[in-house]
């Protein structure tokens, strides 16, 4: 596994601060960048695990039609035009004629077949050659086949059963309804202006009362429910569920005399149906494509829409898109290969057997490697970053120093990180063709900001801690990492990054920041996130003595 | 081994590019189609090709065995595929980037997915109507239902083809119908 960097989102804990590395919750705080949205409201990351998603089009993937959301219901969720999926492999069918019945011989060259084609017509897969008249589904004309398809479907004994269990339940609800709306309004209907009229819909019609299921609002039962409990008449089922000659049984017998795994239909082929369907292979009927959908999503604490895709079905762009991509810098990771190593002329620090593998083979117990961070910078100004190792909470001690001891046991990570400890600068993002020259490209000045540029500390002191070099929106900074003796595990630490940049807000007193002279304008503000590092694992010390240490 | 001499008997009606790669004795049936960029290699034993057969781009054929490897008619090889089939029926597509090995004998009305490997260690010969389709080269026996009018246009396809690929290709004349060099 190549070395990576995730970025953090606090929703799931209570304060900001990420789980250690060496915890499982870990991996369910941290994401890739490029799934990670950022609400400008809120300041803040938002992941996938927290916004909150709503359907804004329901489209077919094949056809492409965008389907109202009305027809979604009454089609059950597949699409109505003539779209249909092969239940053998789920590559698209077509609709096809009949050949000809006087040349049963195909190669008899014939005077060539009528364009109209003959019925019965019936579905046909290209690709694995199924085709619907094997299930003796075939059709006297090509049109209107995904109505006679749903018919097949609607007739499949879960599907009359749920039907059943609507009707059932159906005057019983029509009546609490219409109670609820004598009564006093349910609360869903006050609309909350961010709830869109499908899910305060969904929403009201799960908070309605349904009589018989206890209720949840605590009213005295004192009023003339038209519905109460006692109404209720007992539900049979059509079939009997659970008796001794049930479908179970059969399969049972099925599955004891097969004599070819192809027999049995395959958990993909049943997968995409609607209702539970036969084992048997020969069974599988044609499927009417299941309708795709187009979701937006909302910060769940300020409701503003961060990702809204294009109403077209046809359309890949996006009407809203706030990614995180777009206001964080983006971290990359590696362990350089020797090679860079030498264009450095960092190897004078290192034994040069250990560290060669690197790369390649792991990090070694006991072993001292260095690493590069590359951050780029996305927004069109620069910005001053500072990155720092978070410290384990156990003991609140050395973990983060550069030249910390050799580490113990206890839970304090086996190795210890060093980072450059001052801010660096990015330069600002432009568009390739902004760059009027090279020196454009290389850096900018460091106290562009005011801020005081101290890496060159950092690099007197060790040539792979520091900034190692600056073009265009890219800085590369270096970092070293020493391995206990006998650490094992993986080499994962949170990081902290925080970057000042030059805020849009509009604020009323101008006349305030026009005073050059301040050095900390008051337009200036600071983001903080958290990352994970991880570089990789550590081979432990004896396995490796023999063949790669010195 | 030795390997053959070229001799290629391609039949007048034939359409043979002039860019395509022949090796060894090759025999080409009237009324099929070479794509410029194909490769024909009899490299052990001769191959005879019969009518309405399309070869399409960069697809490779190749016989490997001394006997003659016989490819029947109105067979559908497509761009990339490579065949090594001693015997080929008629009536049978070779889906595009498929393989098919020296072991295996193809019957009639066959059809080889896209990209799948048929490389049994053993002989075997496939059905007629088997097909083979999707990653793990899966089989099943195709009904038949529709063969009629896939050969319909399969005809139709050779007929475009031998009608617009002399106007942008120069083609390989046969050597007065059938005798080489
Ligand atoms: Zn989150
Ligand atoms: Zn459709
Ligand atoms: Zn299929
Ligand atoms: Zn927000």
């Amino acid at each position: 596994m190549s070395p990576s960097v995730d970025y953090h989102c606090h929703c799931l804990a209570s304060n900001s601060a990420p789980p250690p590395p060496h915890l499982p919750s870990s991996s369910y705080s941290f994401h890739p960048l490029h799934e990670l949205f950022f609400c400008e409201e809120c300041d803040a990351v938002r992941c996938n695990r927290c916004v909150s998603v709503e359907v804004s089009g329901y489209y077919c993937p094949n056809c492409l039609f965008e389907v109202p959301s009305a027809s979604v219901r009454a089609e059950k969720n597949r699409c109505a035009r003539n779209c249909f999926m092969c239940p053998n492999c789920r590559n698209t069918l077509s609709v096809v004629p009949s050949d000809p019945p006087d040349m049963d011989d195909g190669r008899s060259p014939s005077a060539a077949v009528s364009a109209v084609g003959e019925p019965p017509f019936f579905l046909y897969c290209n690709h694995c050659r199924w085709d619907s008249a094997e299930v003796d589904i075939t059709f006297e004309k090509p049109t209107g086949l995904a109505a006679q398809l749903q018919k097949y479907e609607d007739s499949a004994p879960d599907s009359l059963e749920f039907e059943r269990l609507k009707e059932h339940f159906e005057p019983f609800l029509r009546a609490s309804s219409s109670s609820a709306l004598a009564g006093p309004p349910p609360t869903a209907h006050s609309h909350h202006p961010h709830v869109n009229p499908i899910t305060a819909a969904a929403s009201s019609a799960l908070a309605r009362d349904i009589p018989g299921v206890g209720k949840y609002t605590p009213h005295p039962r004192g009023r003339r429910d038209k519905g109460p409990r006692d109404d209720m008449v007992e539900y049979r089922s059509r079939v009997e569920v659970g008796g001794s000659s049930t479908m179970g049984e059969a399969d049972v017998e099925f599955m004891r005399h097969i004599e070819e795994v192809s027999e049995v239909a395959a958990l993909e082929q049943r997968w995409a149906n609607s209702w539970a369907t036969s084992l048997h292979t020969s069974d599988l009927k044609p499927l009417r494509i299941p309708l795709h959908s187009k979701k937006s999503k909302r910060c769940p604490t300020c409701r503003h829409i961060l990702i809204k895709p294009e109403q077209k079905a046809q359309s890949v762009r996006y009407k809203i898109k706030l990614v995180a991509a777009n206001y964080l810098p983006s971290i990359k990771v590696a362990l350089p290969q020797p090679m860079d190593l030498v264009r450095r002329g960092a190897q004078a620090a290192r034994p040069p057997g250990g560290e060669g593998n690197s790369g390649a083979n792991g990090l070694h117990a006991g072993d001292t490697y260095p690493f590069t961070l590359s951050l780029t910078n996305p927004l069109y100004d620069p910005i001053q970053v500072r990155l720092s190792v978070q410290r384990q909470i156990p003991p609140a001690s050395t973990t983060v120093a550069s030249d910390a001891a050799p580490v113990e046991k206890s839970r304090r990570p086996p190795f210890a990180v060093s980072l450059p400890s001052s801010a660096f600068p990015i330069a600002a993002f432009a568009e390739a063709w902004e760059y009027e020259d090279d020196e454009d490209m290389f850096g900018v000045d460091d106290d562009e900001f005011g801020f005081e540029a101290r890496e060159k500390e950092g690099k007197a002191k060790n040539k792979t801690v520091g900034v190692l070099e600056k073009r265009a929106n890219v800085t590369v900074v270096g970092g070293e990492v020493v391995i206990g003796k006998d650490a094992k595990g993986e080499v994962k630490f949170n990081m902290l990054v925080s970057y000042t940049y030059r805020s849009d807000d509009p604020l009323p007193e101008d006349d305030v920041r026009g005073t050059p002279s301040r050095t900390k304008a008051p337009e200036m503000k600071t983001f903080s996130f958290y990352t994970v590092v991880n570089l990789g694992s550590i081979v432990p010390r004896q396995e490796t003595k023999m063949d790669t240490d010195p | 081994m030795a390997p053959l001499r070229d001799k290629f008997t391609i039949h007048s009606k034939a359409v043979v590019c002039q860019d395509v790669e022949l090796k060894g004795d090759i025999t080409i049936g009237s009324g099929t189609i070479v794509h410029p960029k194909a490769t024909i290699f009899a490299i052990a034993g001769p191959i005879v090709i019969g009518t309405g057969c399309i070869i399409e781009e960069s697809a490779i054929i190749v016989n490997r065995r001394k006997e003659v490897m016989r490819i029947g008619d109105d067979n559908l090889f497509e761009i990339g595929c490579r065949v090594e089939s001693p015997t080929v029926g008629n009536f049978n597509t070779i889906s595009t980037r498929a393989r098919v090995h020296h072991t295996v004998r193809i019957s009639s009305y066959c059809v080889i997915g896209a990209g799948c490997l048929v490389v049994p260690t053993e002989d075997e010969v496939l059905d007629e109507y088997t097909v083979i389709y999707g990653p793990a080269a899966d089989r099943r026996t195709w009904s038949g239902r529709g063969k009629v009018q896939e050969a319909d246009l399969r005809r139709k396809h050779a007929e475009y083809l031998r009608e617009t690929l002399p106007k942008f290709n120069r083609l390989r004349r046969g050597e007065a119908h059938g005798h080489g060099a």
